[in-house]
């Protein structure tokens, strides 16, 4: 081995060390505690156990994160889309200002808020009552799923729009002039023109955003009720009310086999974009 | 090198630091009010008492959460044979004291308290099933009841049955917070269990029988019936939250976060709370202290003071609305007819110990949690 590698490979050590111990330990710990039963054998019981306590927890728990990406995706390339082509420029400029507050608040802040601002007779439908939008008897409260996908999305739109105004910014201005010379709409312009060109950024932010939601324990358990609810609620309740770790790690293989197939979308798009 | 063997020393420096300066370390677990509690009212008074030492309260966090990190930092050290373990005083739920004792984990301490004698209570012995005498005192009793707005009730339901054609009558003006949002909420299931299961003495007392459960499945379908037209709400505070904007109209809560939320104008001043039959449980917190303490006679002291007539007078009736730890006789004379007289306001000290319960034992908890998330939730 040339001292070259070999130094390489000392600089990679620390690194590599630390990955293993803060990460890979603990996963392979949890998964392997995850297959284990109460008497040391191995098999599948925790599984059955989790899927028959919270197979709706599960199906519930990608309809939110699903949607919340989905949705996040949305309002990411509107307010991406108007800061690259729009053409007011307080406008532009107020935006671009504005849209990045949510990241700088953390989860459990957010969470707090949206508890007095989406409740039945919270800020929102108070503001809405006094101005007369709608009648104070036709107040639904939001904290249900529909409160939490608005945290999410609230949370999560500004990152994935900071990545993709990034993107967009980078393209040839050339070719979105040449549309709009042509007489295509903004609109088409963003969607036939910008976002073929920004696909790989936007895939990668909203596959960041997936997995981060899908790890959040704070806003399920505070803006929603728990039935039903998402599995890091679960997860934790199993600890806390059994001590019951190789359920929770159940749990934890289901949360990861979700990442993994979103990982693998990742992977793929980064394979693709090193060999072009 | 050089500065892992830094970080090494700076490490041992610290952990050696509050020794030296007499710190003692109380855990608790339990919502924000047990830390406020420690560290506004017990913390100061206890360095008053004693020049030159200094109480940190930690908080673990709210329900059995709590306790179970306390558990779980207390085995980790008592696993890894460290010879003075970092928590000093520990308040803990009943569910975990049981698990705790069983362990070793605790010091045999309340004969060597003077305060030790002034609590005869059942619960000062028995937590949950588990045998605890001398290992722990309790800070104090609390209790769930039914919250509701009169100017919205008027037909105020006395017992579960009732609560159920109520709630038929006014959907989604009951609200409760489940199972995992906090204790609120699991009285109120273990209560219905008990209202419905019949042999509710055998699930507080014992002995176990693993077939119990199996007779639940009716009462558990009703729950699953009755919780579509309720709130489900999220958290204790959730279900108080949402008592305050009018929201719903009745709901469980704990008696003492009820008036200390109304003390500080956050909860209408004309809630009312009503106990309803067959009865709901409620549950001491327990100061204990591991076995291992590095500070164990100051440990002893601080309880023995938390513990006294004057303190649980003060501190727990007045000042944080709690029903007291040790016998209420004790605190005649220690407190004025008013504190007294608000504390059983709605719920008549008679009320309380006919219709005041218990949790069931550990084994039958978590065969209530369990069918619940089983047969309820999901």
């Amino acid at each position: 081995m040339s001292s070259q590698r070999l130094f390489g490979l000392l600089l990679v050590t620390p690194a590599l060390a630390l990955v293993t111990a803060l990460f890979l330990v603990p996963l392979g710990y949890s998964v392997l505690s995850a297959f284990t039963h109460a008497d040391g054998s191995i098999g599948l019981a925790n599984f059955a156990k989790a899927f028959e306590l919270y197979s709706g927890d599960i199906a519930y728990t990608i309809f939110i994160v699903v949607t919340s990406t989905a949705l996040t995706g949305l309002v990411a390339i509107a307010i991406a889309g108007y800061l690259t082509m729009g053409e007011t420029s307080w406008l532009v400029t107020g935006l671009a200002w504005l849209y990045r507050w949510p990241l700088f608040i953390p989860f459990i802040v957010a969470a707090q808020c949206m508890r007095t601002f989406l409740a039945k007779n919270g800020l929102a439908n108070n503001t809405l009552v006094a101005s007369g939008l709608i009648d104070a008897a036709d107040t639904v409260s939001l904290l249900d799923w529909r409160g939490v996908i608005i945290t999410f999305v609230w949370k999560q739109a500004p990152f994935v729009a900071l990545l993709l105004a990034g993107a967009m910014a980078s393209i040839d201005r050339a070719t979105i002039e040449a549309a709009r010379n042509l007489g295509a709409r903004r609109l088409r312009c963003l969607i036939e023109i910008v976002l073929p060109q920004v696909a790989p950024t936007l895939m990668v932010a909203l596959i960041l955003s997936f997995v981060t939601t899908l790890s959040v324990l704070s806003v399920p358990l505070m803006v929603a009720g728990s039935q039903p609810t998402m599995l890091t609620v679960d997860m934790a309740f199993r600890i806390n009310a059994y001590g019951d770790y190789p359920v929770a790690n159940a749990l934890g293989v289901v949360s990861y086999l979700m990442t993994a197939v979103v990982a693998w979308f990742y992977l793929r798009t980064a394979l693709r974009e090193r060999e072009t | 090198m050089r500065i892992s063997l830094a970080a090494v020393a700076l490490a041992f420096a610290f952990s050696i630091a509050p020794a030296k300066a007499q710190t003692i370390n109380v855990a608790t677990a339990g919502d924000q009010n047990m830390v406020d509690y420690v560290r506004d009212y017990l913390g100061p008074l206890f360095e008053k008492k004693h020049p030159g030492v200094k109480v940190v309260a930690v908080g673990t966090g709210p329900g059995d959460a709590g306790s179970q990190k306390i558990y779980e930092k207390l085995a980790a050290q008592k696993a890894a044979g460290v010879g003075a373990w970092d928590f000093d005083v520990i308040v803990v739920h009943q569910k975990m004291a049981g698990q705790m004792v069983d362990e070793q984990l605790l010091a045999k301490y309340r004969d060597k308290i003077d305060t030790g004698k002034l609590v005869t209570r059942e619960t000062a012995a028995n937590a949950l099933g588990a045998d605890v005498s001398g290992y722990v005192m309790p800070m104090f009793h609390s209790q769930t009841a039914l919250a509701y707005n009169p100017d919205l009730v008027k037909d105020v339901p006395g017992s579960y049955g009732a609560l159920i054609d109520w709630v038929k009558k006014n959907p989604k003006k009951f609200g409760y917070n489940g199972i995992k949002g906090g204790m609120s909420g699991v009285a109120f299931v273990a209560g219905w269990v008990y209202a419905f299961g019949g042999g509710a003495d055998k699930m507080m007392k014992g002995p176990y029988d693993v077939a119990t459960k199996a007779a639940w499945d009716k009462l558990l379908a009703d729950l699953k019936d009755f919780n579509k037209s309720v709130v489900i709400t999220p958290g204790n505070a959730g279900t108080l939250d949402m008592l305050n904007r009018g929201e719903i109209s009745i709901g469980p809560v704990w008696v003492d976060m009820f008036y200390t939320w109304m003390a500080e104008g956050k909860l209408p001043p004309n809630m009312k709370l009503k106990l309803i039959a067959p009865g709901m449980p409620g549950q001491p917190m327990y100061y204990a202290t591991p076995v291992k303490a590095a500070n164990a006679r100051l440990a002893e002291e601080f309880i023995a003071m938390a513990t006294s007539p004057e303190v649980q007078a003060e501190g727990i009736v007045k000042r944080f609305n709690w029903y007291p730890g040790i016998d209420a006789k004790h605190l005649e004379g220690k407190l004025d007819q008013a504190a007294w007289k608000k504390l059983f306001a709605d719920i008549s000290p008679d009320e309380l110990s006919a219709k005041g319960q218990p949790f069931p034992i550990a084994p039958y908890f978590n065969d209530i949690l369990e069918s619940y998330e089983k047969k309820v939730a999901n």
